[in-house]
């Protein structure tokens, strides 16, 4: 993927672009708000990452300049503001995403390659499948091998969001956000048991376990 | 060119306007007196004049010419204020107090006119007395004159224009006090508030507006500015207490992490430790500060703002299903027995997000502590008071009764909670959301002792009735 990097602290950002290119990932950074919208002016991106507190022009902003212009880049917010109100903000102006800084590299590629994955799937489908694992968005029904696997609502939420992010890490912070919708850090395992509950239902008497765990980032569910 | 200073005060102005109020009604007022006056005053003497012309006349009418010449003289040398003169129809003086009559170029009607006659004074000085008089021909032609001297009345005129000089100068000097004495208060309560905003400019955040208790706009608006200050400097002063306790609270926990990389750093220079495990132990210790010092800077942002952000109304029982629906199968695992009861149908107003991190926090500790083979009990009920009330009961160690109100307190952790993960913050958070929600938090025994495990805990988090 082809990703721009808006970030002052160039430390950060290069450390960022290391990352996102050992991961395979193509990086430009642009070091404020005016540059950053020159560089997304000039070229084609993936994804955005963007700082939310720079000079000459705050990542706000220059989302909200972009929106405006019909750019619909995908954005991930960084911020060092960690309140509900400015997640909001971010949002509202248009972010995709938003994640606090100072956050775990697992954590920002997870987001970022999820970002670009949404892009993808312009989310028409009726029906996913991963492997031999099919879920059908509207019977609410999920069949391994032609079995039907019975799953709670939440299951279900939490399996759909998987699938439409296979083969890519997601962190527990981020099935929380995304699948419960709450934007704490529970001090105990609650999204684990979660996770394992599903994996029982799916991968129990098949021959291949899907639902993996990634050590130091999350889960990930494999073809 | 600018105006000197004191122009452009609004005292000067207000003091200028008063005046100029004053002055102008008092003028209409004055002129109003003195042409009353004065016009009062001619009409008394036409009147007069009127009727002594009507009285010789009838007595010219009744008796004839020599009558009148009688009654002339008889007048003439009485103390009657009145000058008169009968003349013949060719304007001949026949009898009367004056030599010639004052009217000029008389054509016979009825004519008035206004002369002077001249007089000596007991000092032998020559006086001029303003005169009227009314001229007129009798029946047989002879032309009679009656005058009076209105030099009295001039006089009294001339007191009366005196008196009202003098009301004008003293309504002005008054109206001057007036303006002075209301803009001089006027100035005072806004030079008050100047002073109060000076002190506030220059750092003295503890500087108040005097009330007066008059309950005028100045005293409201020294009400407001006192009623901002008292919230700036609590946000100020909770802001202050944020920074203190984010310096207070991260610097044990970054202390014990730069320890324990310094101690990694000797073990693998002596290669007696694996570098990459030491750096995993870092970067979890890392996670670990950062974990803190996510919660202590919530807990300070909530106490420093002194209420929620972004408050809704919504119904309890729906969030704490929401809840209860993530840690339940926590709980299964843990072999705890878990069970919700929710009143539906109640409403709180308050900030969502929080109000969930409350409870999560809630429901960790309750299932930190309670050991297999336990329970826990999350309820939403709503009290006779009206208030709201989550709460979360275990069966776990509980509380005692003396560490209650201390285990609220931030970083405290009581001796058996030692090896349990957690820095000590989550009933500190669960505090500061009651708090900022105009709420408060209980601590009491849960179920009381069973067998080897008890006497449990109860934590209610209490939010005052919506609306």
């Amino acid at each position: 993927m082809k990703i721009l990097i808006v970030e002052d602290d160039l430390e950060a950002a290069d450390a960022m672009a290391r990352g996102l290119t050992e991961a395979g990932h193509e990086c430009v950074k642009a070091a404020d708000g005016e540059e950053g919208l020159g560089a997304a002016h000039a070229g084609q991106f993936d994804v955005m990452i963007v700082d939310r507190m720079m000079p000459k022009m705050d990542g706000v902003t220059l989302i909200q300049t972009l929106r405006r212009e019909g750019d619909g880049t995908p954005v991930l917010f960084l911020s060092a503001l960690g309140e509900v109100g400015d997640r909001v903000t971010g949002l509202q102006a248009g972010g995709d995403d938003y994640l606090v800084k100072p956050y775990a590299f697992a954590e920002l590629i997870a987001r970022v390659e999820a970002l670009a994955r949404r892009r993808e799937t312009g989310s028409v489908a009726t029906v996913l499948k991963v492997g031999d694992l099919e879920m059908d968005l509207i019977g609410r029904t999920v069949h391994r091998q032609g079995k039907e696997i019975d799953l709670q609502p939440r299951e279900f939420q939490l399996l759909e969001f998987m699938m439409r992010h296979a083969g890519q890490s997601v962190t527990r912070t981020m099935l929380l956000e995304k699948v419960w919708e709450y934007h704490f850090d529970p001090q105990t395992n609650v999204i684990d048991v979660h996770i394992s509950r599903l994996r029982s239902k799916i991968d129990k008497g098949f021959d291949r376990p899907m639902l993996q765990t990634v050590r130091g980032a999350g889960y990930r569910l494999d073809a | 060119m600018r105006l000197p200073r004191i122009f452009r005060t609004t005292a000067f102005r207000l003091t200028l306007l008063i005046l100029a109020l004053f002055a102008s009604a008092s003028l209409a007022f004055l002129a109003y007196i003195y042409v009353a006056t004065a016009s009062e005053a001619t009409r008394r003497t036409d009147r007069e004049i009127v009727q002594e012309m009507r009285s010789l006349t009838g007595a010219y009418d009744r008796a004839g010419l020599d009558a009148v010449n009688q009654s002339l003289i008889e007048r003439a040398a009485s103390e009657r204020p009145f000058l008169y003169l009968l003349m013949g129809p060719d304007g001949k003086r026949i009898s009367g107090s004056i030599e010639a009559s004052p009217v000029e170029s008389f054509r016979g009607d009825a004519s008035w006119t206004t002369f002077s006659v001249t007089d000596q004074d007991a000092h032998g000085r020559t006086l001029k007395h303003p005169a009227r008089g009314l001229q007129e021909r009798l029946k047989g032609g002879e032309i009679l004159f009656v005058g009076a001297d209105v030099g009295e009345d001039e006089a009294y005129l001339v007191k009366v224009v005196r008196a009202l000089w003098g009301a004008g100068g003293l309504v002005l000097i008054l109206g001057l006090c007036c303006g002075v004495l209301v803009s001089r208060n006027v100035s005072r309560s806004m030079a008050g508030l100047a002073g109060v905003l000076e002190a506030v400019n220059n750092g003295d955040l503890g500087a108040r507006a005097p009330v007066r208790n008059t309950r005028d706009e100045f005293d409201e608006l020294a009400q407001g500015l006192n009623e901002m200050l008292d919230r700036l400097e609590r946000s100020m002063a909770g802001h202050k207490h944020a920074g203190d306790a984010i310096a207070h609270d991260l610097r044990s926990p970054l202390t014990r992490l730069r320890a324990r990389l310094e101690a990694a750093y000797l073990d693998v220079e002596a290669g007696k430790a694996d570098p990459t495990q030491a750096i995993e132990q870092a970067l979890e210790d890392t996670d670990g500060v950062l974990k803190t010092f996510n919660a202590v800077l919530a807990i300070a942002r909530l106490q420093a703002a002194g209420s929620a952000p972004d408050p809704v109304l919504f119904d309890p029982a729906e969030l704490a299903a929401d809840i209860s629906e993530l840690y339940e199968p926590l709980c299964e695992d843990k072999g705890i027995d878990f069970a919700a009861e929710l009143t539906k149908g109640l409403q709180v107003r308050a900030n969502r997000e929080f109000m969930a991190q409350a409870l999560a926090n809630l429901l960790d500790n309750a299932v930190k502590y309670t050991p297999a083979g336990g329970a826990i009990m999350l309820r939403v009920r709503r009290r006779s008071s009206g208030e709201v009330e989550f709460s979360v009961t275990d069966t776990g160690p509980g509380v005692p009764e003396e560490d209650r109100a201390r285990v609220v307190e931030r970083f405290v952790r009581l001796e058996n909670s030692r090896n349990q993960p957690g820095a000590g913050l989550g009933l500190s958070l669960v505090a500061a959301v009651a708090e900022a929600h105009g709420g408060r938090i209980e601590l009491d025994e849960g179920p009381g002792k069973v067998g080897e495990s008890g006497p449990g805990l109860r934590v209610a988090l209490i939010l005052p009735r919506a609306g």
